[in-house]
């Protein structure tokens, strides 16, 4: 009589996860010698900051996202890059914004979103995040999917966020590529893509795959058919890896998209996410990257995390996690506050933790997410400190999507992508009044003239008036 | 810092069940009626609150718990949870929300399980008591919701259906036909008024609908009487065609989620409906909530409106007071939030013995070791009924468990 109403948030939750670490990172702006170039440029950002004007912050209380607090600090934004943080400094005709009791972090990133590709209202035709055709879709790639008109991207930069990871949801063994994308609305994909950050390769593990398979009597119905899966591909992808390395062009093999991505991740340019619950498979999964020689990065969604944490400090795998999430499946169970903290901690703190989202509405409050983690972390008796929480959702998600370089930190030379805080962030009363990007005011809670409206938002309740004001 | 608190827990854990009378000393206390904090003793006999007030005098066989000054509030009630029916939400053997028999007439109540996991935990955050409903389904209403203290004793504490919970909006076929399938339901719910419900059986409409026996008596109970009936809607017009039938039907409204509220403001203040919101949902997840903003709650409570939260994430239904802090953020008033926690839904839902610190009121009571709409407070002491909790649950073991560095297999740390 009552057909059940599908929930929808939970249950094509994905993760990934992927840690950056000795891995030498080719962008795609390398010229190297690269097999095939022409794959390496393919989809490249076009990104342009936005026009800015040098910036100095008074006064302002910072988190650096590298464990450091600086009290009473100035910070010189310039040419869209952070020209100097110091006690005292002086810079005649620049805008200067008094930042008195109110604190600077680095903007906010988030490792595991799928804004754009299951982009507000999500309705079936705006389901473009799962090619659940096949257990093996390593040809698909996000960014393809991506709508630049989801409202969802205006609501995570209110929220602080100024870089983030789509990846391909959590149905497929290998789900496809993921990309990382600067929070400014664009018009084109490519206008919005991070200039030269990696792509990733979503693989999941548990009970996603097998699952939405097994329904359909097909591989994988197991986890054990899960783990036949990713090495039959693997198999595969070390032979094409070999053919095309062949000096002899005409003895290469024909170019094959998915083959194309395994290989990235062989050749370490392509950075590994694995959306994966358990410790056990976690594990697993580490074992398998050793015999085909290849790295994780990340994972995600660990909500086992703590049981290995050990484990993947000495691996330098970084682990992407939720503050609190649990029960909506059974292989997230075992959930402990203190995950982040326990994953942070590990080996004497070398530990790789992170706090994601994987949520249209977590992404805005990512800031408060840590907060409950730290606190959860200091409740089972660690000493976590705040600036040292704040790396969770800044410099280790930016090591993740392979962007420390340009991004997640305050630190002279990097971009300036800057959160300016009405209060402390981890109190819930605090809200990103500032939020830079590249050095330019991409949000200002103070004037609605710089608050981005989609073109969704754009009268569609009332011809006269956006949809949020 | 954990130290002292863990020395705190096992003082009061082994100290034997409490009987007489405590006094809880000195806490800034949020009574939990909208009225501001103010520092003040809490005097508990049995399972009562006899007396709050300054420098209370008493005997010399009352506990002192001191509380130096941290903030107390009355245990939260959640109003929308799936609390001891469900499980892990994606295998159905562990489900009891869903009943493919009846409709208005389905009672979760003899599904409770007082015994799973979601309930230390919740309990363990502040979450006292909960009302447990039915979860959606395609048909307009899902069935009754149950109140149940959590304290985890199979001797189940609570009140049987005490509300009916459904919904308006898309659904598979057009929303007119949802509404009138509405109407054809509460017509039913009328005639039970005076016809027996036999007769109502051997109807064709019941036919039809399928209803069964406990629907019409169900339905009787929510037309012209008092038990409060949640309809789950947001989309501007839904609202007012729920009002509507509020009026037609003299319905006990509870209206939840109203994301496009804003839009009927007036409308809704004059009827008196209380609302359930979910403050952190500003997403406009489908075509009827494209009105969604963080400013709700603030509109909402300028307006006067009473305000319960309700939380997207399964089995934390104590993330209400991350939402409710983050409606205080937006605007909404500090003892707005905390009263909508808790007196706000015992008085919509009729549980008129909690929901506040007050002389005669059931001791359910929470001290915070902070602010309680910071996300990173915790509580210190959570009391149901004048018994203290216990503040473990299977997730505080398993962090035991893997902060424990003895080197040996984790199976054999216990």
């Amino acid at each position: 009589m009552k057909n059940k109403v599908l929930i929808p948030i939970l249950l094509f939750t994905i993760i990934s996860c992927s840690e950056s670490f000795n891995i030498d990172l080719s962008f795609g702006d390398s010229e190297s010698d690269s097999i095939n170039p022409g794959i390496d440029n393919a989809f490249a950002s076009t990104y342009l900051p936005m026009d800015s004007e040098p910036i100095l912050f008074k006064s302002a209380n910072i988190y650096d996202g590298l464990g450091g607090e600086f009290r009473n600090y100035d910070l010189l934004l310039s040419e869209g890059k952070i020209m100097e943080i110091g006690e005292s400094i002086s810079a005649p005709g620049v805008l200067v914004i008094d930042a008195t009791d109110k604190w600077i972090t680095p903007g906010i990133i988030d490792i595991h979103s799928h804004m754009g590709v299951y982009s507000a209202p999500g309705v079936s035709t705006s389901s473009d995040g799962n090619e659940a055709t096949a257990p093996v879709t390593a040809e698909v790639w996000a960014e393809h999917s991506l709508w630049t008109q989801d409202p969802q991207f205006a609501l995570a930069l209110k929220g602080g966020v100024t870089s983030f990871h789509v990846l391909p949801g959590s149905a497929n063994l290998f789900g496809g590529r993921g990309a990382t994308f600067k929070n400014i609305s664009q018009n084109t994909i490519q206008a919005m893509k991070f200039p030269g950050a990696p792509h990733s390769l979503k693989m999941a593990c548990g009970e996603n795959p097998k699952r939405v398979y097994g329904n359909r009597r097909q591989s994988p119905s197991t986890r054990m058919g899960n783990m036949a899966g990713y090495r039959s591909a693997w198999i595969d992808a070390v032979e094409y890896t070999d053919g095309m390395n062949k000096t002899n062009e005409d003895r290469r093999p024909t170019r094959d998209l998915a083959m194309d991505t395994l290989m990235g991740v062989l050749n370490g340019e392509i950075l590994i996410q694995n959306h994966c619950y358990r410790a056990e498979e976690m594990a697993m999964m580490i074992e398998m990257s050793r015999e085909f020689n290849y790295k994780i990065t990340t994972f995600h969604h660990a909500v086992e995390a703590y049981k290995i944490a050990d484990l993947l400090a000495d691996e330098g795998i970084c682990a992407a996690m939720w503050a609190d999430w649990w029960g909506f499946k059974h292989e997230a169970y075992d959930m402990v506050q203190a995950n982040v903290a326990i994953i942070d901690q590990a080996r004497n703190g070398t530990g790789c933790a992170i706090v994601h989202s994987d949520d249209a509405v977590g992404i805005q409050h990512l800031n408060q997410e840590a907060a409950k983690a730290m606190a959860a972390g200091n409740r089972a008796g660690y000493e976590i400190s705040k600036a040292h929480a704040m790396r969770w959702i800044t410099s280790n998600p930016a090591k993740a999507a392979g962007i420390l370089d340009q991004t997640g930190s305050i630190e002279v030379g990097k971009d300036a992508d800057i959160v300016l805080w009405t209060g402390n962030p981890f109190s819930v009363y605090s809200r990103a009044e500032t939020v830079l990007i590249d050095g330019a005011v991409a949000f200002d809670m103070n004037n609605p003239k710089i608050q981005p409206i989609t073109d969704f938002d754009l009268g569609i309740i009332q011809p006269q008036a956006n949809r949020v004001q | 810092m954990k130290k002292i608190f863990t020395t705190l827990v096992l003082v009061l854990l082994t100290a034997p069940i409490l009987s007489g009378t405590v006094l809880l000393k000195g806490g800034l206390v949020h009574s939990g009626n909208g009225g501001t904090a103010t520092v003040q003793d809490i005097l508990i006999s049995e399972n009562i609150i006899v007396d709050v007030g300054s420098n209370l005098i008493i005997d010399g066989n009352t506990r002192v718990i001191e509380v130096n000054g941290l903030p107390v509030t009355p245990g939260l009630i959640s109003p929308m949870s799936n609390l001891g029916i469900v499980e892990i939400n994606a295998l159905d053997v562990t489900r009891d929300d869903e009943s493919d028999l009846l409709s208005a007439g389905f009672s979760i109540f003899n599904a409770f399980n007082p015994h799973s996991t979601g309930i230390p935990w919740n309990r363990s955050n502040g979450v006292t008591s909960a009302i447990s409903t039915p979860s959606a389904s395609s048909f307009p209403i899902f069935g009754l919701g149950s109140h149940f203290v959590l304290d985890g004793s199979l001797e189940i504490k609570g009140a049987k259906d005490i509300a009916m919970f459904g919904r308006l909006g898309s659904s598979y076929g057009s929303r007119a036909e949802t509404l009138s399938l509405l109407e054809s339901l509460l017509e039913i719910g009328e005639l039970a008024k005076s016809v027996p419900v036999e007769e109502i059986l051997e109807m064709t409409i019941a036919d039809k609908l399928e209803l069964q026996a406990q629907d019409i008596i169900a339905l009787g109970k929510v037309v012209n009487d008092d038990m409060p009936f949640v309809i789950e809607t947001n989309r501007a017009v839904d609202i007012l065609q729920a009002l509507a039938l509020k009026e037609k039907y003299d319905l006990n409204l509870v209206l939840a989620s109203v994301e496009e509220a804003p839009m009927v403001l007036t409308k809704l203040q004059e009827s008196n409906t209380p609302v359930i919101i979910d403050p952190m949902d500003n997403i406009p997840n489908s075509f009827d909530e494209l009105g969604s903003s963080l400013d709700l709650g603030r509109i909402l409570d300028q307006a006067g409106i009473p305000i319960m939260f309700s939380t997207q994430r399964s089995h934390n239904y104590h993330l209400m007071r991350q939402g409710s802090g983050n409606a205080v953020a937006h605007g909404m008033s500090y003892e707005t939030a905390i009263k909508g926690m808790t007196q706000t839904v015992a008085q919509t839902f009729n549980l008129d013995n909690r929901g506040s610190i007050e002389s005669g009121k059931l001791a359910d009571v929470i001290v915070w070791d902070g602010d309680p709409l910071e996300p990173a407070s915790f509580p210190k002491i959570v009391m149901i009924e004048g018994q203290l909790q216990d503040l473990s649950s299977r997730s505080s073991k398993l962090t035991e468990r893997y902060t424990n560095k003895e080197d040996k297999p984790s199976s054999y740390k216990h």
